[in-house]
């Protein structure tokens, strides 16, 4: 086992980049694109492709980010739109690349963003739900650019959970252009909202915490390479609407499988007191570079 | 054991005394199991077994309920490392949800209860909750059952005849050879599956495993505790329809088609039970890494147990006393055996490495049980 394991860390090192080499890359990286970003005039949708970090215990790597015009730092967007209306916006890349805009699992052809430019377009008219946003493309892909667009959710507690895997070298490989040897990823982080636990207990979309009794909504999409489950204890959840599952509506889950780009909205009752973990059941998912626990981990707290 | 059967007496003796009654725990926790893999060779694993058998399974035990009751499942932790019981997805309060984080560990020679009350019907899991990672492929983990005396499958649901319970689940050889050697847990990949701790041949000559009378409604109670996606096909003549997930009913009953149970999942699919026995279920594991095909097992459903009802194949063993009320013996040969109620319900498997076999039946539901050998032969006796 340990031949074959050496064999995967060797080949894993020899895709990435020293840690001198990446702290170039980042100010590069950075210097590059965070003026860029400041000059922008804050519009409440409106958007920008941007240079950012993403963080792995600490350890940054380059990432592209997608943000409200005028932020600097964060985590993706949260696009809130009303419920079968099309809403204006515009979007501004800042990256070197051409990119496309798209939403998973709806008929939308998406936005072209050539690079340096900023484009108006419209977000589509959706039923009610949570749904994937994403630049198509490895470097999209890779560098972590996606994010929840929520439709018409109508909650005096609303939460996100925006799920994603990462094999942190590969980040740093994307920026500097190297090619990656698709068919051996290996995801090493796994996160909530770009979060790992216990990260993830710091993010007030993340741990949801609630009064016995309370109704709350939950926006889940997955921008992973693979399918995560999550597990609630202590409850079941309805689903209220799946992007790529509709004969789901309805179900009770206490384990709820998440396909790759799919989006869910769930509804947690929360009817007893305490502390339950939520977690991925795809085991190798709660652990932070091998480490247990971590991961795609967070908490429901309920007080009375 | 025995210190653990010594300080029992020890302490049934000093609660009599004290005019108070105590049952001694339900399961007890190992980490000295050995399982016979499809190729004859063995495998050490971890896991729970019955406190009156002595010995731990992979899986554990089937652990069956009746909707409504209030219940306290007992264990003693006989390893040398701290463990809990998760009843995942019944939904318990924090202190008896077997989270060390949030409830406690069950420390070694210690023993704890989790209460709960059987209040929906259908599948469920109960399963080691420390270094989850790590114990699970380990194999810490069982199925429970949560069943109505009518015959339904909720209060108004549809009536049926028999439950099948198919458990699937994987673990990669070398972490079990080496589980200090399984870090970092997230390269865990399996590469060994198996339904009901069978796998290939073992599984396919198994007539047990699923086995119903021509005719019958069949409830198969289907769940993952893989580390893989388990892609379920059901022949055309079953009927199969999927009625139940995660321990409630669907809104709808529809056809489920290819099934993807995911790990942790649970489905009740509704078949009925063909005249052939030709027919099987197909289970695909896949990656959950990068979606890749891992392995196919095929669960045969043997539908002739009318005809082996009226002709029982007379075994070159025997097991005595029958009927037994204490400890029931037989002359087994070397080799995996298996009881069965006479449900077909799964109720306890083990290796036997030669000698006279036994296994102590007080506190067994009185009725009919089967027990199988790995030969195929099989011996009927009953519990009174």
């Amino acid at each position: 086992m340990w031949s074959i394991r050496l064999g995967v860390r060797f080949k894993t090192y020899t895709r990435t980049v020293t840690r001198k080499k990446r702290n170039l890359l980042l100010m590069k990286w950075s210097l590059t694109f965070g003026l860029m970003v400041l000059m922008g005039t804050t519009s409440g949708q409106d958007l920008v492709v941007a240079a950012g970090t993403w963080d792995a215990q600490g350890e940054p790597h380059p990432a592209l980010r997608i943000l409200f015009m005028g932020e600097e730092f964060g985590p993706n967007a949260i696009i809130d739109l009303p419920e079968n209306t099309a809403i204006p916006s515009s979007i501004s890349n800042l990256d070197s690349v051409d990119h496309h805009l798209l939403i998973q699992d709806v008929e939308w052809e998406g936005i072209n963003i050539p690079a340096g430019a900023s484009v108006d377009f419209e977000w589509p008219a959706l039923d009610m739900g949570s749904y994937r946003y994403h630049l198509i493309g490895d470097r999209g892909q890779y560098l972590q650019a996606s994010g929840v667009v929520r439709v018409g959710i109508d909650s005096d507690h609303k939460f996100v959970w925006h799920l994603a895997d990462a094999q942190a070298a590969w980040m740093d490989s994307v920026a500097l252009g190297v090619p990656l040897d698709l068919m051996n990823y290996a995801p090493d982080y796994f996160t909530i909202n770009e979060a790992h636990f216990p990260y993830t207990l710091e993010d007030s979309l993340a741990l949801i915490e609630l009064q016995l009794g309370d109704t709350a909504v939950i926006s889940v999409a997955n921008s992973g390479q693979m399918d995560h489950v999550l597990h609630f204890h202590g409850f079941h959840v309805q689903v209220l609407h799946s992007s790529r599952s509709p004969e789901r509506l309805g179900w009770m889950k206490d384990s709820m499988p998440i396909r790759k780009g799919e989006g869910l909205t769930l509804e947690l009752v929360v009817d007893q007191i305490g502390t339950y973990p939520v977690h991925d059941h795809n085991l190798i998912a709660v652990t932070n570079a091998g480490f247990y626990p971590g991961g795609m981990l967070t908490q429901i707290i309920v007080t009375p | 054991m025995r210190t653990f059967i010594s300080g029992l007496t020890f302490l049934l003796l000093w609660f009599a005394a004290q005019g108070q009654a105590i049952l001694p725990p339900l399961l007890f926790a190992g980490m000295d199991g050995e399982h016979i893999l499809d190729d004859g060779s063995s495998l050490p694993f971890w896991g729970y077994g019955y406190s009156l058998d002595g010995f731990i399974t992979l899986p554990a035990p089937l652990l069956t309920y009746t909707q409504g009751t209030n219940n306290s499942l007992s264990f003693i932790n006989e390893s040398p490392e701290g463990h809990t019981i998760h009843l995942h997805g019944l939904d318990v309060n924090q202190n008896n949800d077997g989270v060390p984080s949030t409830s406690f560990t069950v420390m070694p020679n210690q023993q704890a209860s989790y209460a709960f009350n059987a209040q929906h019907t259908g599948t469920y899991f109960y399963h080691c909750h420390v270094t989850t990672t790590l114990h699970l492929t380990m194999g810490m983990y069982g199925m429970i059952l949560i069943t109505r005396p009518d015959g339904t499958l909720w209060e108004e649901g549809p009536a049926y005849d028999r439950d099948i319970d198919l458990l699937f689940s994987d673990l990669e050889v070398e972490v079990n050879l080496d589980p200090t050697g399984a870090f970092p847990f997230h390269t865990i990949r399996p590469n060994y599956f198996m339904v009901n701790g069978l796998s290939g041949n073992s599984l396919t000559a198994n007539s047990d495993v699923a086995a119903a009378v021509p005719g019958e409604r069949v409830a198969l109670r289907l769940g993952s505790m893989a580390y893989s996606k388990v892609s379920c096909t059901f022949p055309d003549e079953w009927n199969a329809q999927l009625v139940m997930s995660d321990g409630r009913p669907l809104p709808e009953a529809m056809s489920p088609g290819v099934l993807d149970i995911y790990p942790g999942e649970r489905y009740t699919v509704l078949i009925d039970a063909p005249e052939s026995q030709e027919t099987n279920l197909s289970a695909e594991f896949l990656s959950m890494v990068n979606g890749s095909s891992l392995s196919t097992q095929s669960v045969w459903l043997n539908t002739s147990l009318v005809q082996v009802k009226g002709e029982p194949a007379a075994p070159t063993w025997s097991c005595f006393p029958n009927p037994v009320s204490e400890r029931l013996h037989a002359n087994l040969p070397e080799g995996n055996w298996r009881i069965a109620d006479g449900m077909g319900r799964f109720h306890s498997s083990g290796l036997h490495t030669g000698g006279t076999w036994s296994v102590n039946v007080e506190g067994w539901p009185s009725g009919i049980y089967f027990l199988h050998h790995t030969g195929g032969q099989s011996a009927k006796f009953f519990v009174n």
